[in-house]
């Protein structure tokens, strides 16, 4: 129930139906306000002529006497009405309707005589008499007897006081209302049951989107939402932003499945190295000596194996963002370029290639723990060696932003090697990687070194690109944000550790 | 008979080359990239070719329909660390002869590579006879007249080749070719002492007996199976 009240077309319902039950009320109200001033005018209306006819009825009447008197021989009105018929203001009555009420209903009328003809003209007022409802109207009146005698004749003034019954009346306005609100009634009851189905239609595309959208899985991420979701205003968000997540998600998904595959190609090779080292050892019998040879090599091969496993736990340990950031973790980056820069020199040795430091002289701190910082350090300086031509030189060259606080540094590591194919300058980043396999393989590579300095680098938030021209060598451009300065006794720490 | 290995992975190449030199006595040659496996396997000396999937440049399968593709009939044996059917479907499909998955067993691979060379010779059979000679392919024995016979792995190399067709001329190049890789000198008089000796062993086991390797001037040699005596 707490989800039904809690639905979107509940809601709406709710919503139309509540505005509709209180435009319908105003609407009886306005119909009662309007039917009541129609219907009671033409009943004033009514009221007046047939208190006028009872004036004419005075006015008529001749008298021997040249009193003043009503004749009712000529006058017809419903015997139901009520009248009353006064002479001089309310001296004097001359007559009423036979039905008249008894004296505590006249009091009601003419309570005050000297009231009553106070009162102006065309006064309607409304009673109830008995069980029954009237409407009056007081007529002033006058009626000249002899007016063609000297002195102008005598002017006697007429009061009339005329009622008649208006249950008809508020009857018809009653009714009138009461239709209204039945309308109005009726109305809302249709409404209810329409909105509801309506906004079930209406609501279709987005339970079709739900159900494609539900239907996805790993292994499945086909999603084709119908026309009519992309162009909705309404879904157009919403599709727009499944089909970006799903192709997001998709993505990482494929890109987590080719790592799997490519690790267990890279697995499998290594295991079929050992494996066929050792078999071929059996193949025949052996001298001592080519044992000794062969269980070399196979330990060899068993350390690239290793080496192997040990680089992709790093990768996994960088890309799950184990990399701490911030300025707790924090080492020397000109100190361990000096350190890599020291240690690798052997390596470029054999290779016949020089190591030249530039610009390494103050401390540059940088949000890095040590070994990942050494990590990015020398995977690059090594790439940079094993890709430079023998009697060549690799650079490595540090720039801090110029300015009194430094937000960034960069730092970069040179070499004069054969380049990269932009063909292939897009995709040197990417898990097992390589750009000229056969050659890395025998270096020892396995494509993850440079996936696991662009994942270091990229979670301490800095950045890095190759800059390549091929045949004019290859340019490492590593940006990382700036640390805290760190105190003398800690920077010694790091110097120390090693991976 | 010789062999092309084409795999990108340097000590597995090593160990499968050292394998087939020492167990069947193959010539191997390696060969590290796509691109590079596809040049030398267009000199069409190889008996059967040993082919990785994953190389760098020209992957193993388009080499394989390049090969193919200009019908060049070579055995091939795929190396695979990939899984699924589908993929073994698609090899086979683009002309693979047989398939290997990684991490393989060494003997198995050597007993494969030499049923393809085998069956691309067209023979079913591991002993191979003609006359009187009967060479057996898994020993690596030669008998003649039930008579064994003791050779040098070259002049066993040179019958064997010999043999897969009798009647066939085989030019001393042709020979050079397929029985040597590139880690040895090509001299056709190597060829030449080579014939002599198996040819002097052979005659040793059946004293008396025709010769068994005719050579044609200019042309070459061929066993001669003692129609034409």
């Amino acid at each position: 129930m707490k989800t039904a009240r809690k639905s979107i077309a509940f809601q709406l319902i709710a919503a139309v139906l509540a505005v509709e039950l209180v435009s319908s009320l105003l609407v009886a109200a306005l119909s009662l306000v309007y039917e009541r001033h129609i219907h009671l005018s033409s009943f004033d209306a009514v009221l007046r002529g047939r208190a006028d006819s009872v004036l004419g009825a005075v006015q008529d009447a001749d008298d021997v006497n040249d009193n003043v008197i009503l004749d009712r021989a000529d006058l017809h009105v419903p015997g139901e009405d009520l009248y009353e018929v006064y002479d001089d203001g309310v001296k004097r009555l001359l007559g009423r309707s036979s039905n008249w009420p008894a004296e505590d209903a006249k009091g009601l009328v003419a309570a005050a005589p000297a009231q009553l003809a106070a009162t102006a003209s065309n006064t309607f007022s409304h009673l109830k008499i008995g069980r029954r409802r009237y409407g009056f109207v007081l007529l002033h009146g006058s009626r000249i007897v002899d007016p063609g005698e000297p002195g102008g004749g005598k002017v006697h003034s007429i009061t009339i006081l005329y009622g008649a019954p208006s249950d008809r009346v508020w009857h018809a306005i009653d009714s009138a209302v009461e239709f209204y609100a039945a309308g109005s009634i009726l109305l809302l009851a249709i409404t209810g049951p329409l909105i509801a189905w309506l906004l079930h239609r209406g609501l279709l595309p987005l339970r079709q989107l739900a159900a494609l959208a539900s239907g996805i899985t790993a292994n499945d991420w086909h999603f084709d939402p119908p026309e009519s979701a992309r162009t909705t205003p309404e879904l157009a968000p919403l599709t727009q932003a499944l089909e970006n997540t799903l192709a997001r998600l998709e993505r990482s998904f494929v890109q987590q499945r080719t790592f799997v595959s490519d690790a267990a190609h890279e697995l499998k090779t290594a295991v079929a190295v050992i494996k066929s080292s050792l078999q071929l050892l059996s193949l025949r019998p052996r001298t001592v000596a080519e044992w000794q040879a062969g269980l070399a090599r196979c330990v060899a091969d068993a350390e690239r194996l290793e080496e192997l496993v040990g680089k992709m736990l790093t990768l996994a340990r960088v890309e799950d963002g184990a990399v701490a950031v911030g300025s707790a973790q924090a080492c020397d980056l000109a100190g361990c370029l000096r350190r890599a820069a020291d240690e690798l020199a052997t390596v470029a040795a054999l290779r016949s290639v020089r190591i030249d430091a530039v610009n390494l002289s103050e401390a540059m701190p940088v949000p890095l723990a040590a070994e990942d910082c050494w990590l990015v350090v020398s995977n690059l300086l090594l790439n940079a060696i094993q890709h430079s031509p023998p009697e060549s030189v690799v650079e490595i060259r540090m720039d801090a932003e110029t300015g009194e606080s430094p937000a960034a540094i960069e730092f970069s590591v040179v070499d004069r090697g054969e380049g990269i194919d932009p063909a292939v300058l897009p995709y040197v980043f990417d898990r097992f990687y390589r750009g000229d396999p056969s050659r890395a393989r025998s270096t020892g590579g396995a494509g993850l070194g440079l996936a696991i300095v662009r994942g270091i680098v990229e979670h301490a938030g800095g950045s890095i690109h190759l800059a390549s021209a091929p045949g004019n060598g290859t340019t490492a451009i590593v940006r990382l944000p700036r640390a805290a300065p760190i105190p003398s006794h800690a920077l010694a720490d790091s110097a120390v550790s090693s991976v | 008979m010789r062999v092309l290995i084409v795999e990108d992975e340097a000590r597995l190449a090593e160990n499968l080359a050292a394998a087939l030199r020492e167990g069947p006595g193959l010539a191997v040659d390696c060969a590290a990239d796509g691109l590079t496996g596809d040049a030398m396997a267009g000199y069409r000396c190889y008996d059967l070719i040993v082919l990785d999937l994953m190389l760098p440049k020209l992957d193993g399968l388009a080499l394989l329909r390049r090969l193919r593709g200009r019908r060049d009939s070579t055995p091939v044996l795929i190396l695979t660390a990939k899984e699924g059917k589908s993929t073994i479907v698609e090899l086979l499909n683009a002309g693979a002869d047989d398939y290997l998955a990684k991490p393989f067993d060494l003997g198995e691979l050597i007993a494969r590579a030499k049923a393809l060379i085998r069956r691309g010779k067209g023979a079913a059979h591991p002993t191979l006879s003609a006359l009187d000679l009967e060479v057996n392919t898994f020993e690596q024995s030669v008998h003649r007249n039930g008579v064994a016979v003791d050779l040098s792995p070259t002049e066993y190399r040179i019958l064997e080749y010999l043999i897969y067709h009798p009647r066939r001329i085989f030019s001393k190049r042709e020979l050079l070719e397929h029985l040597y890789d590139y880690n040895w000198e090509h001299h056709s008089n190597v060829i030449e002492a080579h014939v002599s000796n198996l040819r002097k062993k052979l005659e040793a086991a059946a004293p008396g007996a025709e010769p068994v390797i005719e050579t044609m001037r200019g042309r070459g040699y061929r066993l001669c199976l003692g129609q034409s005596a």
